[in-house]
């Protein structure tokens, strides 16, 4: 019950516009010291040391980074410029252009934080410039930053590999297609949207002094470097040069070095970009470590019994199941992080579904895709604070908030086509 | 007042103890074994034990167990004592030691060869009372990427492999690495690592090794792993006689029970990795290296005796128990399997 | 001017706790690169190099939630508080701080305290081959973390008290070079 009240006071306190981070922590304290006494914190120092130690988490601050320095240097700019170019006069190209650059970061992370805030250090500026819709930028940014959920490698794969007890890779393979299709519907979507609304994603202007040789030619001239650091980045990982993490900060010096080819270097630029760093990075973990005091409070005074009783009691059928299941995963997706999800309420459901004929990888796939839509559901979606966090002060919440929803119905669309179809997919 | 010594009603009373596991919620064979023991203990007082497990996705402190129980933020808690060994060097001992004894060995070390007197003289300082609280039998040497046939083969071999047996092969020239458990996959598809250690085939199994590592490598370093069981002492202290018994013998019988469930669940699981993926190798690294590995273990041994009188003591022990049970145990069960055909 | 004094002073505190942090960042960038080098061109590891790159993540991260508290760029919901009048705004940032920001994190250093007083007392170590000593020293980051979070909020609180009196850090700008 406590869980309940805790939640809803949360929710008013946010919208006074004091900090996210302080407002979880502080709710925290005030309902757990009130129903349990200051030494339930006693847990604290021990969830903080477990972010500490989280060494998967420290391709946050080295993907952000990457990602300031390609921004200062503007070469960020150049590559979304020439690739949107690359579209001649088709409207939408630069958010295209985001959501290819988003899928590729999310094929060598799978730290929600990491991507969703490099995208938009690289990508926001240059769509806002355009005069891109503020809404359409900011839900391309936050949809594309969690791509790396499901587009492997994917912390959210392996621990529902774990729990569910399937082996990784072959969870791997099978959310590679969902995850393609996922990037095809945004960029179908973007296309359709741009198309309607010529005035939400210009097209970028094309200089008509140059052959269309030369113009393509600069274009993927302007490509390559940035592009060939994001394979690096990526290639490190295949090559067993690296582990997903420390090829974040292979993408670091990577960026670093680019800058030093094209003379954009300077300790100026480096000390700025780390300093940025650190602040983008402390107002990710500032959320982070907010938010364990909330969940902390909120399972010690017997919010998990809660969740469990209602899960417990969901009706049979496979597809009724299925879709109940869904339902409720994503309604607790908007206020439980997505491990508490997997370790608490996937194995309530697993036995049922096992029960109920459901392939294993398929409910994983399903669980995946639906708890990668929660990191965008409002008002809670992790992702919506982190754009916020970095994006300029033109852009309100409410932008965020709007320019999300199509893209969480895409979402729901694939999810419903795997739900049908999971055939199609090679899920069963 | 004549109510305040009516046996029958003291007998009601509930005792409630608040039990962290160094496991997340579910996790198998390992989390069997609270779980069980909780059980048993409530069926066995009639109700008046009640003992509550939270898992590590709760506490959020998988490693914190020792630190919470001793503060008393929890009565109990289940992990291994060999990850205190940061805190408390003289925990090491109690999990397994490479070149150790087996399974039914350690057991009799543990009851009837003072190992559990050692044990409470470790954590008494604590405030903590120490238990088994589960065997995983043998476990596996773990998973390589290239076979090893020579000292030559462990220069340079960059494994997976924490804690004390890390430090062995290190001493021969390998390089000990650290992967968090969610890149371990990638790590050694990718073969960023050579190789890595996990535990046996009923939990590597889900991890998936056996489709990208071809040398699976029988086991040297944890011939007997030990879970614990943690409680304490001013939480036991409360505790009635009869509910303390209750608990003992839950816990011992919930121990024993994990080990079997343990030696089912790895020969089904290796039965199934041998029918998938029947390309899998088992291997054994040769003399030469067991030799060496040996070597190091004993030198390190010998450091740790000299640095503390009670490791001294605890390893003496454990190396007179060995001795001693060492020949009873091939003249029994090694001569009975060497006298069979296969 | 005596509160306006004190935010500068506690304001330049948090700064330097951002500086420090930044050089942090910079150190793990050259860490985790050298470790993956080392490795693979040098097939050598370093447990303790390993361990030094999330000793240095914790503490930049760390060190930068005051800092960034100081550069208000901790995230906000804006839905209302963008209309909201500086006063009205300086009235939220008040109460915030004394009744949300102060308690969670003078509470969660407090109990910081006697979690790495713990680990100084035990003399803990790494159980890994080769990892670092003095935990202690490292998990005294969390206390030390939250107590600057709240000095940082202190900041917070005189910058408001200073708004709703009228007054701001411009008015004092001239006072020093
Ligand atoms: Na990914
Ligand atoms: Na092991």
């Amino acid at each position: 019950m406590i869980g309940i009240v805790m939640f809803f006071a949360a929710l008013a306190l946010l919208l006074s516009g004091f900090p996210v981070a302080f407002i979880f922590g502080g709710v925290a304290l005030l309902f757990g010291v009130f129903a349990e006494g200051p030494d339930i914190f006693a847990f604290m120092p021990f969830r903080i040391q477990s972010i500490m130690q989280s060494t998967t988490m420290m391709a946050v601050p080295l993907f952000i980074f990457m990602g300031l320095v390609l921004q200062k240097t503007r070469l960020a700019e150049q590559l979304l410029e020439a690739m949107a170019k690359l579209f001649g006069g088709v409207r939408g190209g630069l958010a295209i252009s985001t959501v290819l650059v988003g899928a590729l970061l999310a094929a060598s992370t799978g730290v929600v934080g990491a991507s969703v805030v490099a995208m938009g250090l690289i990508s926001l500026p240059v769509m806002l410039k355009y005069n891109y819709e503020k809404s359409l930028a900011c839900g391309t940014i936050c949809a594309s930053g969690t791509l790396g959920q499901i587009i492997p490698p994917s912390i959210i794969l392996i621990i529902l590999g774990d729990v569910l007890g399937i082996p990784v890779g072959d969870l791997f393979k099978a959310a590679l297609w969902p995850g393609l299709l996922l990037i095809g519907a945004y960029v179908l979507y973007i296309l359709i949207y741009a198309f309607l609304n010529p005035a939400s994603a210009p097209a970028l202007p094309i200089d008509r002094n140059i052959s269309r040789r030369t113009y393509y030619g600069q274009a993927l001239k302007a490509i390559l470097p940035p592009l060939a650091l994001i394979l690096v980045v990526l290639g490190s990982i295949f090559a067993g040069v690296a582990t997903p993490t420390e090829s974040s900060a292979l993408g670091g010096v990577g960026a670093l070095i680019l800058s030093l080819l094209y003379r954009q270097f300077s300790w100026k630029m480096l000390y700025e970009a780390a300093l940025e760093t650190v602040k983008v990075t402390a107002m990710v973990f500032a959320i982070l470590l907010g938010a364990t005091a909330f969940s902390m409070a909120f399972s010690y005074t017997g919010g998990d019994y809660i969740v469990e009783e209602v899960l417990t009691g969901l009706p049979g059928g496979q597809m009724g199941f299925l879709l109940l299941s869904m339902l409720a995963i994503l309604v607790l997706g908007f206020f439980i992080d997505f491990v508490e999800i997997s370790f608490i309420i996937v194995p309530i459901l697993a036995p049922v579904a096992d029960a109920l004929g459901i392939a294993p990888i398929w409910f994983a796939i399903l669980i995946a895709m639906n708890l990668q839509a929660s990191f965008l559901t409002p008002p809670f979606g992790f992702a919506l604070f982190y754009l916020k966090g970095v994006a300029p002060v033109s852009i309100r919440t409410t932008d965020i908030y709007r320019g999300v929803v199509p893209f969480i119905l895409l979402q729901l669309v694939v999810l419903v086509t795997i739900l049908m179809f999971p055939g199609l997919y090679g899920l069963v | 007042v004549a109510t305040l010594f009516n046996p029958a009603q003291a007998d009601e009373k509930v005792y409630r103890l608040k039990m962290a596991e160094t496991w997340q919620t579910n996790f198998p064979i390992f989390g069997d074994a609270p779980r069980n023991m909780a059980a048993m203990a409530e069926k066995m007082s009639n109700g008046r034990l009640k003992i509550t497990i939270d898992s590590a996705n709760k506490h959020k402190a998988p490693f914190g167990v020792f630190d919470m129980v001793r503060a008393g933020q929890y009565d109990m808690g289940h992990s291994a004592s060999y990850y205190w060994k940061g805190k408390v060097p003289n925990t090491l001992f109690f999990s397994t030691m490479p070149f150790g004894m087996t399974t039914p060995e350690q057991y009799g070390w543990f009851y009837q060869g003072g190992g559990m007197e050692l044990m409470q003289q470790v954590y008494a300082p604590f405030n903590l009372m120490s238990f088994p609280g589960g065997n995983t039998g043998n476990q596996m040497g773990g998973w390589f990427q290239k076979e090893i046939n020579s000292l030559e083969d462990i220069q340079g071999l960059k494994m997976r492999i924490p804690g004390f047996a890390g430090e062995v092969l290190a001493k021969l020239g390998a390089n000990p690495t650290n992967i968090p458990p969610g890149e371990l996959y990638t790590a050694l598809e990718r073969r960023t690592i050579d190789a890595l250690e996990w535990v046996g085939p009923g939990l590597d199994l889900r991890m998936g090794f056996h489709k990208i590592a071809p040398y699976y490598y029988t086991g040297w370093h944890e011939p007997a792993t030990e879970l614990q069981f943690l409680i304490n002492t001013r939480s036991w202290e409360k505790l009635p006689a009869d509910l303390q018994e209750i608990l003992r013998v839950a816990m011992r019988t919930a121990s024993y029970d994990m080990y079997i469930q343990n030696y089912d669940a790895s020969a089904t699981a290796w039965a199934q990795m041998k029918a998938e993926f029947p390309d899998i190798q088992i291997k054994t690294f040769p003399a030469e290296v067991m030799t060496a590995l040996k070597g190091a273990n004993d030198e390190l041994l010998e450091e740790a005796a000299a640095a503390d009188p009670l490791a001294k003591q605890i390893i003496e022990s454990q190396q007179n128990y060995q001795a001693k049970v060492r020949v009873w145990t091939n003249i029994s069960d090694r001569a009975y399997l060497n006298s069979l055909s296969d | 001017m005596m509160l306006l004094k004190l935010e500068r002073a506690v304001n330049r505190v948090s700064d330097l706790f951002g500086k420090i942090a930044a050089v942090l960042f910079v150190l793990l960038l050259f860490n985790v690169f050298y470790d993956v080098l080392s490795r693979y061109v040098f097939n050598d590891v370093s447990i303790a190099m390993q361990e030094m790159e999330w000793h240095l993540f914790a503490l930049m991260f760390l060190l930068g939630v005051p800092f960034t508290l100081r550069a208000d760029a901790h995230v906000r919901v804006d839905i209302l508080y963008d209309r909201l009048s500086t006063r009205k705004r300086a009235w939220i940032d008040l109460t915030g701080t004394l009744c949300l920001l102060l308690p969670f994190c003078l509470l969660v250093g407090w109990y910081g305290v006697g979690f790495a007083h713990e680990s100084y007392l035990l003399g803990e170590t790494s159980g890994d081959p080769g990892g670092l000593a003095y935990r202690w020293l490292i998990k005294a980051a969390i206390p030390f973390a939250f107590f600057a979070t709240a000095l940082s909020g202190l900041g917070l609180a005189l910058k408001s008290v200073n708004t709703l009196r009228g007054q701001s850090m411009a008015d004092i700008q001239g006072n020093h070079p």
